[in-house]
């Protein structure tokens, strides 16, 4: 996934070491880019196999 | 791809960097085969693939490691790519780059270089490039660089050959040596000639990692430098005061000069191609005469009339008028009334602040159409490549008007939360910087959820909507001018790398709005039936009468009825709850145009919601955040009276 503002890379939701601010019930939803701080959604686990298969198009 | 399998080490190893999606395990596959081992790098969760290869009757082992941007680590990936740098002791280290991004990504190869790191550099997907009329002059590059350089397309193993012999015949005796600015080659020379211990990387880029504040590299001087690191920290010390600026600011915009320099006569385009549609766009946004009319029109169509007539209008006529007046609120009060007698009991589910016909009904009804619409406007204009553009063309007003260009990433997030915009100001290099930009963040920066729904708001009103655009943008002018004369301090510049703009994918869009209309679902609903509550206790004990009592002088001389009060109050939980409190309102025919756009703008203006307010105690400090509490609450009541005196004087939204 892409950070939608500097457009690198982003890690992946379960290796993001991001310290939340606690303002939102139920925790933190969203991945702060560790380059720009932009906030992006946390894709939900029912969307993620239809984005995968989207970004494993990508060539790498 | 990969095999678990044993791979012997070899005495040589060769390392693959580079940023993400470059094409650096497509390369490590065409050079090793199908026997590769893929494990975590030592005390992380960060997968390292290891290869063998074989050139020339010599044994190599391969490496590939993750994605980098730079040789100064932000993320464990880069940590562990640059450790691996550190301290596998490469014979080569190949540089695999994007032939379409050359600019954005010589700035590492020049890193690696003076980093002292043997560097093949491999410049990939050099077909795409030559489809796009690009020509890359490969000998040029590699007499500028002074270190060996492959042009190819990894996919196709274009250039393989020549890379293996490249890695075959490699002389690490060859080193190549940039120039900076005089003033930064002699703080190098300051810093580097009290470096004594044995490092895999050269002092040159020691120092320069140092001035950046690099904490490992801090580490391993403390460990190697017994006897000079109180000079070495002086050294940098005195440079940074020296200096006073941002110093890894300062060696990027030094890294981009020399990159543009050599760049300039290696990459040439096809003389009759003519950019794409989307290259020129690119061009208009961030250029001021071209980008401020465009952002009009993004404005008008993806906000006024998308957000304000269909969601604001369609959807919510939709849903608030068609299903929860016409058949949800009365089946639901209803069955609540023939379940219970209890008085107390009816108000808290289907009274006037009950769970149900306020809790629900806002959220639902109200505000996720109005919020579901934005975010989907938003998600395309993030899809698309904007909103860095947005901060570029942003950023030249703010210099103009003696602003902060660096405050614009925060600014710019506060349009997605300001509570999370107001713990980025931390990244902000001088206090002065952090209090203004809180400021502006908790007077004149709408969150998302407050902006989708006072757009859709006032767009149903004639002539409401310039009104409200231009009392906010005065005051954050204004406060911002202001502030910035009064609170003394240096003006940092701003510096960032553009992406490119390109075509939205539909599916991109659609995921990042459902992704963000559920995160925003689940934090509000909660917060919501909490307010309404705890409203409705207020009711029950009379202490919300007391509450409204209180605020009633302000609110009558503001020229709005009684009734507004508990919007307001309802603007403590969250923003976009008193937002839609105004909406209810305007519905119900008790709010005149005029009353509509004083209200908003006060609301807009008014203190932030209970988490931002918070949050700016955490980062500031009680003094100052109860000072911009203060400020803040004043300049809005005032800014209202001052509008509600204006417009009832023209005659203006009668």
């Amino acid at each position: 996934m892409k950070c939608g503002f500097c457009g690198r890379d982003l890690p992946p939701p379960d290796k993001v070491r991001q310290k939340p601010c606690g303002a939102c019930l139920g925790g933190c939803r969203k991945i702060h880019c560790p380059w720009c701080g932009y906030e992006n959604p946390i894709v939900p686990n029912y969307l993620r196999r239809w984005k995968n298969k989207d970004e494993s198009k990508e060539n790498d | 791809m990969a095999v678990q399998n044993a791979v012997c080490a070899a005495d040589r190893k060769i390392v693959l960097v580079g940023n993400p999606n470059v094409g650096k395990s497509v390369l490590f596959n065409a050079l090793t085969g199908a026997y590769t081992v893929v494990s975590n790098y030592p005390g992380t969760s960060v997968e390292v693939s290891r290869g063998n290869c074989q050139i020339d009757g010599v044994s190599y082992e391969v490496l590939d490691t993750p994605g980098m941007y730079s040789l100064l680590p932000i993320t464990e990936e880069e940590r562990v790519a640059r450790e691996i740098l550190l301290k596998e002791k490469a014979h080569t280290v190949i540089h695999v780059i994007d032939a379409r991004n050359l600019e954005r990504m010589l700035p590492m190869t020049l890193q690696l270089v003076e980093a002292g790191l043997p560097v093949i550099l491999l410049i990939n997907i050099l077909d795409e490039a030559e489809r796009r009329g690009m020509y890359v002059d490969i000998p040029l590059l590699q007499e500028k660089l002074g270190i060996p350089v492959i042009g190819g397309a990894m996919a196709r193993k274009r250039g393989l050959a020549e890379l293996r012999q490249a890695i075959a015949s490699y002389d690490s005796k060859v080193k190549a040596v940039f120039g900076y600015s005089r003033d930064l080659e002699k703080d190098i020379a300051k810093i580097s000639e009290h470096l004594t211990g044995d490092y895999t990387l050269v002092p040159r880029s020691i120092a320069l990692l140092l001035l950046q504040k690099d904490e490992d590299v801090w580490g391993l001087i403390r460990d190697a430098e017994k006897g000079s690191l109180e000079a070495i920290e002086k050294a940098v010390n005195d440079t940074v005061y020296e200096r006073r600026m941002d110093l890894n600011l300062r060696i990027s915009l030094e890294r981009k000069r020399i990159c543009r320099a050599i760049l300039e006569e290696v990459v040439h385009q096809q003389a009759d191609r003519k950019p794409t549609f989307f290259e020129r766009l690119a061009g208009w946004t961030i250029n001021p005469w071209t980008g401020f009319p465009l952002l009009l029109l993004v404005l008008y169509f993806g906000v006024y009339v998308f957000v304000g007539k269909f969601g604001a209008g369609v959807l919510v006529d939709l849903l608030e008028g068609g299903l929860f007046e016409n058949y949800l609120n009365p089946w639901v009060v209803g069955l609540v009334h023939k379940l219970t007698s209890w008085y107390w009991l009816r108000e808290l589910l289907v009274g006037e602040y009950g769970v149900f016909t306020l809790g629900v009904r806002y959220a639902v009804a109200l505000v996720l159409p109005i919020v579901g619409t934005f975010f989907l406007a938003f998600s395309l204009m993030e899809d698309v490549g904007y909103f860095p553009r947005l901060a570029m063309l942003v950023d030249r007003v703010f210099k103009k008007i003696g602003l902060n260009g660096r405050a614009v990433i925060p600014m710019v997030l506060g349009f997605g939360c300001d509570t999370m915009a107001t713990m980025v100001t931390r990244t902000l290099e001088t206090v002065r910087e952090r209090v203004i930009v809180t400021l502006l963040l908790a007077l004149a920066v709408p969150c998302s959820a407050q902006l989708g729904v006072i757009m859709g708001l006032l767009s149903e009103v004639p002539g409401a909507l310039p009104v409200w655009v231009a009392c906010v943008m005065l005051v954050f002018l204004a406060v911002g001018l202001l502030s910035a004369r009064l609170l003394p301090g240096e003006r940092p510049m701003f510096y960032m790398e553009l992406p490119p703009m390109r075509l939205p994918q539909a599916r991109n869009v659609l995921i990042k709005t459902v992704s963000r209309m559920q995160w925003y679902f689940l934090e509000i609903f909660p917060l919501f039936i909490f307010a309404s509550i705890l409203l409705w206790a207020g009711k029950m004990t009379g202490a919300l009468n007391g509450l409204v009592r209180i605020m009633s002088p302000a609110i009558s001389a503001l020229g709005l009825p009684s009734e507004t009060t508990a919007a307001f109050i309802f603007g403590f939980f969250r923003r976009d709850f008193g937002a839609a409190g105004l909406y209810d309102m305007h519905s119900q025919g008790l709010l005149s145009p005029r009353q509509l756009t004083v209200a908003a703008v006060t609301m807009t203006l008014f203190v932030p919601c209970i988490a931002q307010f918070l949050m700016m105690k955490k980062e500031r400090g009680w003094k100052v955040s109860l000072g911009i509490f203060l400020l803040v609450t004043l300049l809005a009541f005032a800014v209202g009276w001052s509008l509600n005196v204006v417009l009832g004087f023209t005659g203006w939204l009668a």
